[in-house]
């Protein structure tokens, strides 16, 4: 159905006789040309021209209409867009008008020295003058063509199917275009261009809805929605509802009938190679390999273990025969007999034991009240080594001092880590006590016990959420119009705190000199702003850790209790695919729902695009009234002959829609008749056809020495009289 | 240029006999950029005519704004939209479809906004 290109080179051209016209139809979508009289158009492509380069060679050359796409792959299209001649129905750009009709005469088979013919073109309703005149004389000068003559396509139509006998003499024809929709009135059979109405609104904007929604909806397979595939699904699949609410409700209902309205695309698409689920041999396996490496690890450590503990008890013994033998040695061959052993007094040597058999102990893992009886020992043996703390500072020389300090130093640290060791045991022995009581409190009342902690649960982990939430959501928050709102929310309240004050202490200063600094107090500022921030995350690390405390708690005591998800893993960002699990044949569907319905509603409510102006069934009336002549009974016959052409009137329903639409406007009773053209694509180009063949058709046109001599303003004023 | 592009006739010839100017004397490459009316331009130079109101052209036929009242559905879902979103100015149909308005990132937003020329042009 769609995108019909007829390219094939004719090759009668010279058959037909100068004074067989060329028909033209030129429009926005396609364009279609052919000798009068005939019943089908000879040529027919898009109208659309690309200027693309090649990419061997680098030259610009053009490309007009749609062409198989495996051929453009020699050319570099990236910067050479479709274009278009028209904007809105209108031709401004006639260099692309240029190339067109030269592909289309081409293609018609032309020789010659000129285009021999006379030609009939379609044009817009009421087309501005420039663009008439410019037309014009483009095909007199370059084409060397005799006579010209505008028509609208419309109106042609109209005239075909009035032949038929599928529409009045007195009528309205509706004619939704590509990107117009036109409402003509016609009476006697000639169409008055004063009651006639236009809406911007066609195919086009149909198709780039669509097109639009679809992008939006399935992000990751935007790729595949060109402008072709849309129009496609938009020609295959979309219809008018008779009565939009009603039909929107249907589906959001969400019943039967809607899922048998409800059309689904499916995207070629290749499950991934799954890997099967390891079976219980394998698993075994595996707990199997598991146990080895550990059994390993386990091994080597003992050994490391083991030989450490031989070589400290080697050295013991070395120690305690040293001392054994510092005891025999005599009183004047001590210092000669410690310097051979390399420690320097009998003290360091004692030091040196007692450490080993500590770290001995240790390493054979004996209970740790033992090495703290150590520690103290220890402790107590080196407090008679601080001999000079308490003698005064002037009977002391150099080399004492210094030894003092030293022994000042250990003796505050000792002393510190004893009392931290006392704090710490102090701690535990109170929580123990908080432990032993609350154990007695559940006992006593296992009920209230367990409220009290739902419900300290419930508070803890909502403040922790809402913290993370403040955190996060700075970064998500949706921006609103006014941007300056928008910085403010991002930044939470601590951080808004010193953005303050770090704008009042620069501005306070006063302009032209910059104090800040100068005194003392000014640098309190950062130590504020240090708290602030500060202060935030550690209360948030302190509900976080009485939360966990909590839930730990409550899944000990409460067997139905399920701790809710951690605040961190539960922010789902819906927009995002989760890549946790594999894509399945679901997220390779396109499901048009709604939208086959909801993309064609913009021919009757404009507005649903933004664009401010009536649809097509308000357009009717607007028509009937602007015609000059107030008539009750022209009314009537013109609705009783409401004819549809182009290309968009092939919706399916719109003819029931339009009729249930001009019903509301027009007064109860009168006569509506919705009728289609035999083929609304096509009819107008073969009413032209038909008028160009009739033999009084040369009377209509105008030559080139018309054109230049009767100037711009005849031009304006020239209209074809359709009924010849 | 391939064989095969030769064969499929895809290229437009630069040469035709029918022409009396050909395209490459009309619009010699490189030097003039013509500038078309645009079709904004073309119309003012009409209404600057000074034609009778009474007669049809362009700008006259043009249909009025709507006389309905404006139809609103939801941006997303296409159902009937009572409820709008003060924030991000997007239309609504219930509370699981707000859900998901809330959630959008902004370039969606602003181009679900776009498709009713409602967006925020910054230009």
């Amino acid at each position: 159905m769609p995108f019909i290109s007829k390219i094939q080179r004719q090759t009668d051209y010279n058959r037909f006789p100068p004074s067989t016209p060329i028909v033209i139809d030129n429009g926005a979508s396609y364009f279609r040309i052919g000798w009068a009289g005939e019943t089908e158009p000879r040529v027919i492509f898009r109208n659309i021209v690309q200027r693309p380069r090649h990419k061997s060679t680098g030259e610009t050359v053009t490309i007009v209409g749609d062409h198989d796409p495996a051929l453009l792959k020699y050319f570099d299209c990236t910067r050479s867009g479709p274009r278009s001649a028209f904007d809105s129905n209108v031709v401004f750009q006639f260099e692309i008008m240029e190339y067109v009709l030269d592909f289309a005469f081409d293609r018609l088979g032309a020789n010659g020295s000129r285009i021999d013919h006379p030609i009939l073109i379609t044009e817009c309703v009421c087309n501005p003058v420039h663009s008439r005149s410019k037309m014009a004389e483009l095909l007199f000068e370059t084409y060397g063509v005799r006579s010209v003559a505008f028509g609208v396509d419309a109106v042609f139509s109209y005239k075909y199917n009035q032949l038929h006998g599928i529409c009045e003499k007195d009528g309205l024809a509706i004619c939704p275009g590509f990107t117009t929709t036109h409402v003509i009135p016609f009476v006697d059979g000639e169409p008055v261009y004063k009651g006639c109405c236009r809406t911007n609104i066609g195919g086009y904007h149909i198709t780039d809805y669509l097109k639009q929604l679809l992008s939006l909806k399935y992000p990751h397979h935007m790729a595949r929605f060109t402008w072709e595939k849309v129009e496609d699904l938009k020609m295959e699949h979309c219809y008018i509802a008779p009565d939009y609410a009603l039909e929107a409700q249907l589906f959001q209902k969400g019943g039967k009938e809607a899922e048998y309205k409800t059309r689904c695309w499916q995207l070629p698409w290749v499950p991934l190679p799954t890997d099967e689920p390891p079976s219980e041999a394998e698993i075994a396996q595996k707990a199997a390999i598991r146990e080895r490496q550990g059994q390993r690890l386990r091994e080597m450590a003992e050994a490391k273990r083991s030989s450490r503990i031989n070589e400290l008890e080697n050295q013991l013994q070395g120690l305690e025969f040293l001392l054994q033998q510092l005891g025999q040695v005599q009183e004047e061959d001590i210092q000669s007999f410690l310097s051979e052993t390399g420690y320097a007094s009998k003290q360091e040597i004692e030091l040196t034991l007692t450490k080993v058999t500590q770290s001995l102990r240790k390493a054979k893992g004996e209970p740790k009240p033992e090495q703290a009886e150590n520690e103290e020992k220890a402790d107590s043996c080196t407090s008679d080594k601080y001999p000079l703390i308490n003698v005064p500072d002037n009977m002391l020389t150099p080399e004492q001092l210094k030894e003092k300090k030293r022994q000042i130093f250990l003796k505050i640290t000792t002393e510190g880590r004893q009392r931290a060791k006392q704090k710490r045991v102090e701690e535990e022995l109170e929580r123990e006590r908080k432990t032993q009581q609350d154990e007695e409190r559940r006992l006593e009342n296992p009920q209230l016990y367990l409220e009290q902690m739902h419900t300290k649960y419930k508070e803890l982990y909502e403040k922790v959420e809402q913290r993370k939430r403040l955190k996060t959501n700075g970064g998500h928050t949706n921006g609103s119009s006014s941007g300056g709102v928008g910085r403010g929310e991002r930044l939470n309240a601590a951080q808004r705190e010193r953005m303050r004050l770090l704008t009042t202490a620069a501005f306070d200063r006063g302009k032209g000199e910059d104090t800040f600094g100068a005194k003392d107090e000014d640098w309190q500022l950062y130590k504020l702003m240090g708290k602030d921030n500060d202060d935030d995350d550690d209360g948030a690390d302190e509900d976080e850790a009485e939360l966990a405390r909590v839930s730990s708690r409550l899944q000990e005591i409460d067997p139905t209790f399920v701790p809710k998800p951690e605040p961190t893993a539960s922010q789902p960002a819906t927009t995002e695919v989760p890549h946790v699990r594999p894509l399945t044949k679901e997220d390779f569907q396109i499901v048009l729902g709604v939208e086959r319905f909801r993309c064609p509603e913009i021919l009757f409510h404009p507005n649903l695009v933004g664009i401010d102006q009536m649809g097509l069934d308000e357009m009717t009336g607007v028509s009937i009234r602007r015609l000059p002549s107030k008539d009750k009974a022209l009314a009537n016959r013109l609705t009783s002959s409401v004819f549809m052409t182009g290309g968009c009137s092939l919706f399916p329903g719109i003819n029931e829609r339009l009729e249930a639409g001009i019903r509301m406007l027009q007064p109860c009773g009168s006569p509506i008749k919705v009728v289609r053209a035999l083929d609304p694509v096509l009819d107008a180009w073969r009413g032209a056809s038909l008028y160009a063949a009739n033999s009084r058709f040369h009377q209509q046109t105008f030559s080139r020495s018309d054109y230049y001599e009767k100037g711009e303003d005849w031009l304006r004023q020239y209209q074809v009289r359709y009924t010849l | 240029m391939e064989a095969e592009v030769i064969k499929a006739e895809l290229v437009l010839p630069t040469h035709m006999s029918f022409k009396r100017i050909q395209m490459y004397g009309k619009y010699p490459k490189g030097q003039s950029k013509v500038r078309w009316k645009q079709l904004k331009q073309i119309l003012q130079a009409e209404i600057c005519q000074n034609y009778s109101p009474d007669e049809p052209n362009y700008v006259n036929i043009e249909s009025p704004p709507s006389m309905q009242p404006c139809k609103r559905i939801c941006d997303i879902t296409g159902f009937e939209a009572p409820y709008h979103d003060p924030r991000t100015n997007l239309r609504y149909a219930n509370a699981d479809v707000f859900k998901l308005v809330r959630s959008l990132p902004n370039e969606y937003v602003q181009r679900y906004l776009a498709l009713r020329k409602a967006a925020v042009v910054l230009r």
